[in-house]
């Protein structure tokens, strides 16, 4: 599915925070959006979690930083970090470069299924009116 | 909003002031100088390789991270720092973070301005005066506040600045400390006299009056934020927060203003180790200096390439080098011009 130019594969489910969540059984793999990328800007430095820590859903669990302004990002699901991309303290533009595969964040196992009906699906009308409100709003930064 | 004009306070507030405030959910225009100097290292800075640990303790310079980016920066009384801790929902945030900080420097840019300065904003976070940067800056979300941190600098020691980073060598300090020197002005540079202390305080309230609405002012820290403040102090003040490990890296970059760099990078090529102290102007190198163990013949032509590099675009740098071989006829083995290149 696109969306203007910013790719939303079809089996995922999206946030507000411009996260993605993949769902493998009770594990969700997190990442960040194309169109998140894309307004972030080359990002410098990923800071990860440590594996086994509790998260929230909504809650803020790692930085990063981009554009001179360190961001938080927030959790997609509640549950427990399993895994971390280490591979983003060395090269944290992955998360530019290929936001739906290698630039993946963390895994979390999750502890309550329930929270992904709350999230958008790629062919949903929301997530279509979300982004398009989205790329209103950060018009000036996707122009550069 | 409210204005909290704390004029002197310890080090340590002049730090955790501006991280507790937004913990308790709370904005605010914070503006503030530390009473006594310390290095304050970025979110996301390694302190054992960025400073000079020993040199700080044995002079008494305490080291703080922020949660904010950035660099290293040895910070002190002759700077005013302004803290703005603003609700991301504000209606005065606007979307992006150059129109951020675009929005909110107006303020100091209209403080130095009035003092006679032509200070202008430099994307993303700068401003400059006469190209020399004036006024360092960062952001950082905490909660679901925007903190923008930045000084106004009355005055600047360069000599400390340059030598409390941890640095390869004596000829990358120099460099840094010459670099500073060139590219970062103060008040006292720019106008000579500068203004009494209360006199630039109400001059940046004023201005960020213009740019905030009405101000509010307050003069003391509330009991609220006092405890959180200090909740806060057991864990930033703790080795353990200091000294958490981040990314490591063999080559060391001081960035001096947006676009300016100082940096130092080794490569072990098989014909021996080489080290390149590079000063890059906005993607063109301007200076270089090139040292190591490798074999270069003639060896007096090594000037005569550190010289030719001078004005070449970064990405051109390569084929500058393989140029330079060809027409001097150089010979380095085991070293190719490929191998200069990956330090510069």
């Amino acid at each position: 599915m696109k969306i203007d130019r910013f790719e939303f594969p079809d089996d995922l489910y999206y946030d507000r925070e411009h996260g993605w969540a993949r769902v493998d059984g009770d594990v969700v793999t997190q990442g960040i959006t194309d169109f998140g990328q894309a307004i972030a800007q080359e990002i410098v430095y990923a800071e990860s979690p440590r594996p086994g820590r509790e998260v929230e859903q909504g809650q803020t669990f790692m930085s990063m930083e981009s554009g001179k302004w360190v961001g938080r990002i927030k959790a997609i699901v509640s549950g427990t970090i399993q895994e971390v991309n280490e591979e983003l303290e060395w090269e944290p533009t992955l998360i530019n470069d290929s936001p739906y595969e290698d630039g993946w964040l963390v895994k979390i196992a999750m502890s309550d299924p329930a929270e992904l009906d709350g999230l958008m699906r790629a062919d949903s009308a929301e997530l279509k009116a979300f982004i398009e409100g989205e790329m209103k709003k950060y018009a000036d930064v996707l122009a550069e | 909003m409210k204005l909290y004009r704390l004029n002197s306070v310890s080090w340590q507030d002049s730090q955790l002031l501006y991280h507790a405030l937004p913990r308790l959910g709370r904005e605010g225009l914070i503006l503030l100088s530390p009473a006594t100097p310390y290095v304050c290292i970025g979110y996301f800075q390694d302190a054992e390789q960025e400073v000079d640990l020993e040199f700080c303790r044995e002079q008494s310079i305490p080291v703080f991270r922020r949660e904010v980016g950035g660099g290293a920066v040895y910070l002190d009384g002759e700077q005013l720092f302004y803290q703005l801790v603003i609700h991301r929902r504000n209606p005065l945030v606007p979307e992006g973070k150059e129109a951020f900080y675009r929005r909110f420097l107006q303020a100091p840019i209209a403080a130095y301005r009035a003092l006679g300065i032509p200070a202008e904003y430099k994307p993303v976070n700068d401003i400059i005066a006469h190209q020399r940067k004036i006024s360092g800056n960062g952001v950082a979300e905490i909660g679901d506040t925007i903190v923008l941190v930045g000084n106004l600098i009355v005055d600047f020691d360069y000599e400390m600045m340059a030598r409390v980073l941890r640095v390869p060598d004596e000829k990358f300090r120099d460099k840094v400390y010459k670099t500073l020197h060139e590219n970062l002005s103060t008040i006292r540079r720019e106008i000579g006299e500068v203004p009494p202390r209360e006199a630039l305080w109400s001059l940046l309230a004023d201005k960020f009056a213009e740019v905030l609405g009405p101000l509010d002012v307050e003069t003391t820290v509330d009991g609220e934020w006092r405890a959180k403040t200090d909740e806060l102090a057991a864990r930033f003040l703790t080795e353990e927060w200091l000294y958490q490990k981040k990314r490591p890296t063999a080559d060391r970059a001081v960035t001096i203003r947006a676009g300016l760099q100082v940096r130092q990078k080794v490569h072990k090529a098989p014909g021996g180790l080489i080290r390149a102290t590079t000063e890059v102007e906005d993607g063109l190198i301007a200076a270089v200096s090139l040292s190591g163990d490798f074999f270069f013949y003639p060896q007096e032509k090594l000037a005569a390439l550190e010289a030719a590099l001078v004005g070449v675009p970064e990405a051109e740098a390569e084929a500058a080098i393989a140029r330079f071989y060809e027409e001097q006829a150089i010979e380095s083995p085991g070293v190719t011009p490929a191998d200069f290149a990956r330090v510069l």
